[in-house]
């Protein structure tokens, strides 16, 4: 298993290196001038030499990426161009808001999302299975900025049951920072609970049609114990991996819904950096974002070989 | 053997008719009897695709419904008829006084469960047996099947075992709640052939030893004559023959059952080569109306095609559906 683990590891590290690349170099084509965003106002020629050589923008493009990785390996992921706040600090800070955030909406598409796929899949054909893939359809295809707003004027505005946007820390007052947290956590999770719906739903298919549901049936086992023990138990397999990886989705979707609830976390942290141009908080954002979802496969992998007894045991 | 025939069935099949929905010409299975003696042994012999796996399997409440239906008969079980049994029933009496062994041992047993605990999972869903009585059950029963290092296997997920240990495992767990009736299709099909004979020679033994009736599907006729005591041939979704394993040998009736069986030289002479049976099952909306053979028996007439033929009861307990029956008559003849 740990052999698995550091294969995994070594096999992901080229993926960062093409991928540190790609996000220095993408950055380094966005146009506008990141001193000129930071001096609006003033253009003293001298200050902007003055930071143009405090922050390299003059080295040629592959010393400057040399540098910043050399850096990033030790954790130092630079400076805000803007704050002047050490990036690292900064991720640090926000990231507790969007792993809150993302883990309250993968709950919830889980919650929603796998027991109306085992239903689906159990009453397969019936009204329940069309209404079920019709919702399924909409979680999908509904904008989430659209949905974001109806809840917020519905529940929000009109019937004033949650807040109707901001963050509250989970430390401070927990039961406050889930309701507030409820209704961008639902929006973010539709189109997740959508996806696992409609897996779930495939899977049960799948393994309730295989042969040893057959023997389980004939064994005079109830349904509940047929379709809840034999045939979700080796359905949950896949959909185990599947959520894992589209826990890194939520982590890096989280952008927009947090602009729209107005949640001070790693979407509005990104967000606020390409505007102004913060190269640094930019590269460290996307860097930690894509160290995330590798990190999210690997342990997607690895759970598979845990709930796989094939896997887990071999010959 | 056949002294028994005084005592009562333990499972009496009477006028029973299936249909899958989307195909209403006719009936897939179409009003079928017979019936098993306690203890005692039926073939069911026929064609890949008569009807013979879909008939235990709704014998056993397996068939979805729908889009499987029952269109008529009954299906006594010491006296109730199955088919009027509500689900929770039905499935009170599966894997408990009606047990089932399929063909296909590779795929037959959850792949995330231990195989120890699919037997024990069987035997506490029919007894209220703590789980280390279960579990020493379970034990016993492995003994039984012969297991090597049954405690070791207990454990073992079925992928850790080969086909015939997991046939084994199966008929473990198939006959763990001594059922009264266990229904066997095609045990040993999907099995390497220097373990057929091994396997069913242990479903025999235990089905005698524990006197359990037994429903056996098989291709294989030397197995037909080595175990059955009763044989029922089906042919397109009805019995054309049942009769113990003697007069089905050596009295045949039934053109079918005498192309199936390959025997009875004397035929061969007015009717060419009957012993390899021509043509194929015709699909079910081209059913003749009359005797489903018809379009690959020799004999066939207009009226075979037309006219549902007649049961003909040569010997008590020996049954034919044909018009040519008794068929020595009609060889003679010619
Ligand atoms: N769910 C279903 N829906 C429609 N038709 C079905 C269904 N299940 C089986 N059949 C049809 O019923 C017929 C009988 O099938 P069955 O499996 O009982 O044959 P069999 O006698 O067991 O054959 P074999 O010797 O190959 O096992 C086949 O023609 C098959 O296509
Ligand atoms: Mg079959």
């Amino acid at each position: 298993m740990l052999k698995l683990i550091a294969r995994r590891i070594l096999v992901a590290i080229p993926t960062l290196i093409i991928l540190s690349m790609i996000i220095f170099g993408l950055q380094r084509m966005l146009p506008g001038d990141p001193i000129q965003t930071m001096m609006a106002e003033e253009s003293d020629p001298q200050v902007i030499a003055f930071l143009r050589e405090k922050y390299r923008l003059d080295d040629p493009v592959p010393v400057q990426y040399l540098a910043w990785v050399g850096n990033v390996l030790q954790g130092d992921f630079g400076r805000s161009l803007r704050t002047g706040l050490p990036v690292a600090e900064m991720i640090l800070q926000k990231l507790p808001i969007t792993v809150q955030l993302a883990t309250m909406a993968m709950i919830m598409a889980m919650l929603i999302g796998i027991p109306a796929g085992i239903l689906a899949a159990v009453r397969k054909n019936t009204v329940l299975d069309y209404i079920a893939n019709a919702v399924a359809l909409s979680g999908m295809s509904i904008p989430n900025f659209w949905l974001g707003i109806i809840l917020i004027m519905v529940l929000a505005v009109s019937w004033k049951l949650l807040p109707a946007s901001g963050y509250v820390p989970i430390t401070q007052d927990f039961w406050l920072s889930v309701r507030t947290m409820l209704m961008p956590a639902f929006v973010l999770s539709t189109a997740v609970a959508a996806y696992l719906m409609r897996h779930t739903r495939s899977a049960m298919l799948g393994v309730l049609s295989s042969d040893y549901i057959r023997t389980a049936r004939a064994k005079g086992l109830l349904s509940k114990t047929v379709i809840l023990k034999h045939a979700l138990g080796n359905a949950l397999m896949p959909i185990v991996t599947l959520s894992t990886l589209l826990f890194g989705d939520l982590l890096a979707g989280a952008v927009l819904t947090e602009q729209i609830f107005v949640i001070p976390g790693f979407g509005k942290l990104i967000v606020d950096a390409v505007f102004t141009r913060d190269y640094a908080v930019v590269q460290g954002v996307v860097l930690f974002t894509a160290i995330g979802f590798i990190a999210m496969n690997i342990l997607a992998d690895v759970l598979y070989i845990v709930v796989n007894p094939r896997l887990r045991h071999p010959q | 053997m056949t002294g028994t025939t005084t005592s009562q069935p333990l499972l009496s099949v009477e006028d029973f008719s299936l249909n899958f929905s989307g195909m209403e010409k006719a009936n897939l299975i179409d009003g079928i009897s017979f019936s098993v003696l306690p203890g005692q042994t039926l073939c069911l012999v026929g064609e890949s695709g008569c009807g013979k796996s879909v008939t235990s399997l709704a014998l056993m409440g397996l068939l979805a419904s729908p889009p499987a239906r029952v269109k008529c008969g009954r299906a006594l079980f010491n006296g109730r008829d199955l088919f009027t049994l509500s689900e929770r029933q039905r499935a009170d009496l599966r894997g408990n006084e009606i047990a089932m062994i399929f063909q296909e041992p590779m795929t037959s047993l959850n792949p995330s469960l231990t195989v120890g605990h699919q037997i024990v999972e069987g035997i506490r869903r029919h007894n209220a047996v703590s789980s280390e009585d279960a579990r020493a059950r379970a034990l016993e029963m492995l003994e039984l099947v012969r297991i090597p290092a049954p405690e070791k296997r207990f454990d073992a997920y079925p992928h850790q075992m080969s086909g015939g240990m997991r046939q084994r495992a199966m008929i473990a767990m198939a006959l763990a709640n001594s059922p009264k009736l266990l229904i066997a299709d095609e045990p040993t099909t999907a099995l390497d052939v220097t373990i057929q004979a091994q396997i069913l020679a242990l479903v025999s033994r235990l089905q005698r030893e524990t006197g359990t009736a037994m429903i056996l599907i098989t291709h294989d006729l030397s197995v037909v004559a080595e175990v059955a005591d009763r044989v029922a041939v089906m042919y397109a979704g009805r019995i054309v023959e049942t009769g113990s394993v003697e007069e089905i040998f050596s009295d045949p009736q039934h053109p079918y059952t005498l192309g199936l069986f390959g025997s009875v030289p004397s035929l061969g002479r007015r009717t060419g080569a009957l012993a390899t049976i021509e043509g194929s099952v015709p699909p079910l909306e081209k059913m003749p109306a009359g005797c489903r053979f018809a379009t690959r028996c020799p004999f066939a007439d207009q009226r075979c095609h037309r006219e549902a033929p007649p049961r003909y009861e040569p010997t008590p307990g020996h049954q034919v559906t044909c018009w040519y029956a008794p068929l020595e008559d009609h060889v003679r003849a010619a």
